[in-house]
């Protein structure tokens, strides 16, 4: 099972089957197995921000809701992870392509990448780094439970060392 | 027309049907003139409050009805053109448009420079779209939309007033009430809340 059919199979075990998400090209392979996938129903939004309160209205109802994005969009999201997310204790978990790394050709996706674990510290939010296959799946499934069980979100940070993914 | 008069002309309608409400007055008049299990307040995430009312829409088999400001829709229009590309039936927006940022000092907004928000919903492919001045308009355009196939944007311009107190509700009980009284929370195994894991305490 490669890591994107790994994340998917995790998402179901959690009974997670709303996916709001901003594209990323290296974590493609995830969000479109997720959105042929007729268990899932993937709604792209506009912003990560966005993203945030389309999944949140999902939870609101009942739903499990997970959100994938880059880490340029976390600086574009903080403030509706505090005031929405923490404040309502709405577990939603983040899977977050860390841009800004090894093999980064984009002096513009430096920055956010340096600050994408220390903005998570600095607002509260528990994150992991998934680099690799063998403890993938433990990785998230540990991730999503400790999510639920706090109500609170969660960030899982992708890692080219994990997908392999081209970068753009 | 107030918004706190229009809110409840809204509640008249609404049945037992979800609302989530924008930040600030918007929310605390909905908790002043009805305090309901589905009352979603919201006391800050400025401009998601449609969005929520999105993932709701997509979601459940209720009518969801967002009470958005100008304001905050104004800081996320791109969830208008979300709005029209999923096209929930089950989707009703109301916009409470007083054209200025009310609570942070009456600054004049964009709409009252000539922004039309329905105008912006229909160009993003919300079919939809009315827009009324009184209470009497708002409570035939709303019935007409709880009965006719959304999503629906209805755009009402109010003026402002004196503010109502702030809504003492914890936001996380918000969410635990509003939440519990969805079936598939209850009973879908897959979406079960946190208390039912699988797992033993």
């Amino acid at each position: 099972m490669d890591w994107a059919e790994t994340i998917s199979n995790s998402l179901k075990k959690s009974g997670i089957s709303f996916i709001s998400y901003v594209p990323d090209i290296s974590i493609h392979q995830v969000t479109k197995l997720l959105d042929t996938d007729p268990y899932f129903r993937v709604v792209p939004a506009t912003r990560e921000e966005e993203a945030i309160g389309i999944a949140a209205g999902a939870y609101a109802v009942g739903r499990r809701s997970a959100i994938f994005m880059q880490s340029s969009g976390l600086g574009n999201c903080i403030n509706a992870i505090g005031s929405l997310c923490i404040v309502c204790r709405l577990p939603i978990p983040m899977f977050i392509n860390v841009r800004g790394e090894l093999g980064e050709f984009n002096i513009a996706q430096v920055p956010m990448g340096r600050a994408t674990r220390p903005v998570l510290d600095a607002i509260g939010v528990r994150h992991y780094t998934l680099e690799n296959l063998n403890t993938l799946s433990d990785m998230v499934d540990g991730a999503l439970d400790l999510c639920y069980a706090s109500r609170e979100p969660i960030a899982l940070c992708l890692s080219p060392l994990l997908h392999r993914g081209s970068l753009a | 027309m107030h918004r706190f008069d229009a809110t409840k002309v809204i509640l008249r309608h609404i049945g037992n049907r979800p609302i989530v409400s924008n930040l600030g007055p918007t929310t605390d008049e909905l908790w002043h003139a009805q305090d309901r299990a589905r009352n979603f307040y919201t006391w800050g995430s400025m401009g998601l409050c449609s969005s929520m009312a999105l993932g709701m829409a997509l979601s459940c088999p209720d009518t969801v009805v967002a009470l958005d400001g100008d304001g905050s829709l104004l800081m996320n229009l791109g969830t208008l053109a979300s709005i029209g590309r999923e096209n929930p039936e089950n989707l009703i927006i109301i916009v409470w448009d007083n054209e200025e940022w009310g609570q942070t000092g009456h600054q004049a907004s964009h709409t009252a420079f000539g922004t039309s928000l329905d105008q912006v919903a229909s160009a993003c492919g919300i079919k939809n779209t009315a827009r009324v001045d009184s209470e009497d308009e708002l409570e035939e355009a709303f019935c007409h939309a709880l009965e006719a196939p959304g999503p629906w944007l209805i755009l009402a311009k109010i003026k402002e007033t004196e503010h109502l107190p702030y809504a003492p509700i914890e936001p996380e009980i918000t969410l635990h009430r509003f939440r519990s009284t969805f079936e598939q929370s209850q009973n879908n195994p897959l979406t079960k809340p946190w208390m039912n894991s699988s797992k033993t305490a």
